[in-house]
């Protein structure tokens, strides 16, 4: 199955949000049905990163790649990293998949590897 | 409305303090009414961040209001994240100057070392947004690490600046016995000697385990009044003149400079408005320097230097204790610690110290105005507060 994430378009003014708010950020003038849904551009480009390396207790790895993409679509998104050496400027791809587990539960978002 | 005067003061250690919460939050009460001389209060604020989720204590403002034996005055719990202390004293603030009251306490109080530190970093990380930020595992540090990388691409800032914050500011605690961290560091010692690597590794790179501040436990109080009262008690006159805040977006990302901290820059504007100074006229300041990078951006963002030229001012020595613009005389929260919901209070403590000129070794000379900036989420909910000395 293809997963998506979701951004949210602004019936009046097309402004494009993610994640999802209320009041529309540039028209403000938006009550929460006035949202096209639409998915995500899943290209871009790594705009900084860090690597953790203390992940908290879900995560059951020694290092967390974590990176701020502006994506092709004019949004940004915070998401993991599966990268070896991410370097700032570089094109990156996303792909949905578990980024956290639980006892009980998985959690699915962006995570992103050289294009 | 009303000026608004600080009539005691009164801090715990921050440092790992095997006492409930309501302890350590009454403890710096007591001190602060004996430093005033005032035996009631109007009114309590009681800042606080973690209490629920770390402490199996709610209602903290209740527990201690009683535990004080000064019920039946109000209390109030403030939670604003690590911007709680400042959000509780301006809203001891507002019930002074609009007359509704005549004596506030307001404490500021925190225990992180009741859990393991991954739990902490962890209980801190709930700040970010839950779906775009917290799900991936961002934490504070990460956020920070992010926004350093950028910081040094752009502005030239470099690991050594970073360790200059960290070494400036722990021999700024060598002199203040309530810090956390009572440990002189060296650049050669946490750069660039062969140990480096292990007694400084990465946490969230670039930051390494010297650009982070510790996890605290500790409180701290001001006790707020009106002129009739100070006319009653013999203390120094010391003013909250200034109070701001600011919000930014919640989510990192969505930030459209993301190297700029806007809440810092209209929150620092607003209190300094509201005082009547300008920046230039700061005699000693406390900024945030959760991580160190945030005491160079913030001292730009409040007006000290100009946008990209703090780490400038930093190397030429002007933010030390004799410096043109000393910043973090107390060792900051670097190395004084970060109980987060107690910061802001005791920012606000060591300017009343600095400006009362009470500050032993670590004294700023001639200090007459005073600022702290309380910087919440990662820079989404900022309070700036700005003190001044009266004759």
């Amino acid at each position: 199955m293809d997963r998506n994430i979701y951004a949210y378009k602004c019936k009046r003014c097309g402004e494009l949000h993610y994640p999802y708010r209320t009041i529309c950020k540039k028209c403000g003038e938006n009550d929460h049905n006035e949202f096209d849904i639409v998915p995500m551009a899943k290209k871009g480009k790594l705009l900084t990163y860090t690597v953790l390396h203390n992940p908290t207790a879900d995560f059951e790895t020694a290092t967390l790649s974590l990176g701020i993409v502006q994506l092709d679509d004019g949004l940004k998104m915070m998401g993991q990293l599966d990268i070896k050496e991410p370097k700032t400027g570089m094109r990156v791809t996303g792909k949905v998949d578990v980024i956290r587990k639980t006892t009980y539960d998985k959690y699915y978002g962006m995570i992103f590897s050289k294009e | 409305m009303r000026e608004v005067y600080v009539a005691g003061i009164g801090i715990t250690s921050f440092t790992r303090l095997e006492y409930p919460l309501y302890e350590i939050a009454a403890y710096p009460g007591l001190m602060a009414m004996r430093d005033s001389g005032l035996k009631k209060i109007d009114h309590l604020y009681v800042a606080n961040m973690g209490g629920g989720r770390i402490n199996d204590q709610t209602g903290l403002a209740s527990a201690v209001i009683d535990h004080m034996s000064l019920t039946p005055a109000g209390a109030e719990t403030i939670e604003n994240g690590p911007a709680s202390g400042a959000s509780a004293i301006k809203q001891g603030f507002m019930a002074v100057a609009s007359g509704m009251h005549d004596v506030v306490m307001v404490i500021g109080a925190e225990r992180m070392r009741a859990v393991n530190p991954l739990e902490a970093t962890d209980f801190v990380a709930t700040l970010s947004h839950p779906l775009a930020e917290y799900i991936y595992g961002v934490t504070l540090p990460a956020l920070a690490g992010m926004f350093t990388r950028l910081y040094m691409e752009k502005y030239g800032v470099t690991s050594r600046h970073l360790a200059m914050v960290a070494v400036k500011n722990h021999k700024n605690a060598m002199d203040n016995f309530f810090a956390h961290l009572h440990e002189e560091i060296s650049i050669a010692g946490i750069l660039d000697s062969p140990e480096a690597s292990t007694n400084n590794p990465f946490i969230a790179e670039p930051l390494r385990f010297y650009d982070m501040c510790p996890v605290s436990d500790g409180g701290a109080c001001l006790i707020l009044a009106s002129a009739e009262v100070m006319k009653k008690i013999n203390k120094p006159m010391i003013r909250l003149a200034g109070v701001g805040q600011a919000t930014d977006t919640h989510a990192v990302h969505e930030r459209k400079e993301p190297t700029d901290l806007l809440a810092v820059r209209e929150a620092a504007r607003q209190s300094m408005a509201m005082a009547g100074i300008t920046p230039q006229d700061v005699s000693v300041a406390e900024l945030h320097d959760a991580f160190t990078i945030l005491e160079i951006v913030e001292s730009e963002e409040v007006g000290f230097f100009k946008k990209g030229e703090g780490h400038l001012a930093l190397e030429r020595g002007e933010t030390q204790i004799g410096g043109k613009s000393p910043i973090n005389p107390s060792g900051g929260l670097k190395a004084k610690g970060h109980p987060v919901g107690a910061t802001g209070v005791g920012q606000a403590h060591e300017i009343v110290l600095q400006l009362r000129g009470e500050a032993g070794k670590r004294q700023v000379k001639n200090a007459k105005t005073g600022f702290t900036c309380n910087f919440g989420g990662f820079g989404n909910n900022v309070v700036c507060l700005t003190f001044i000395k009266e004759k």
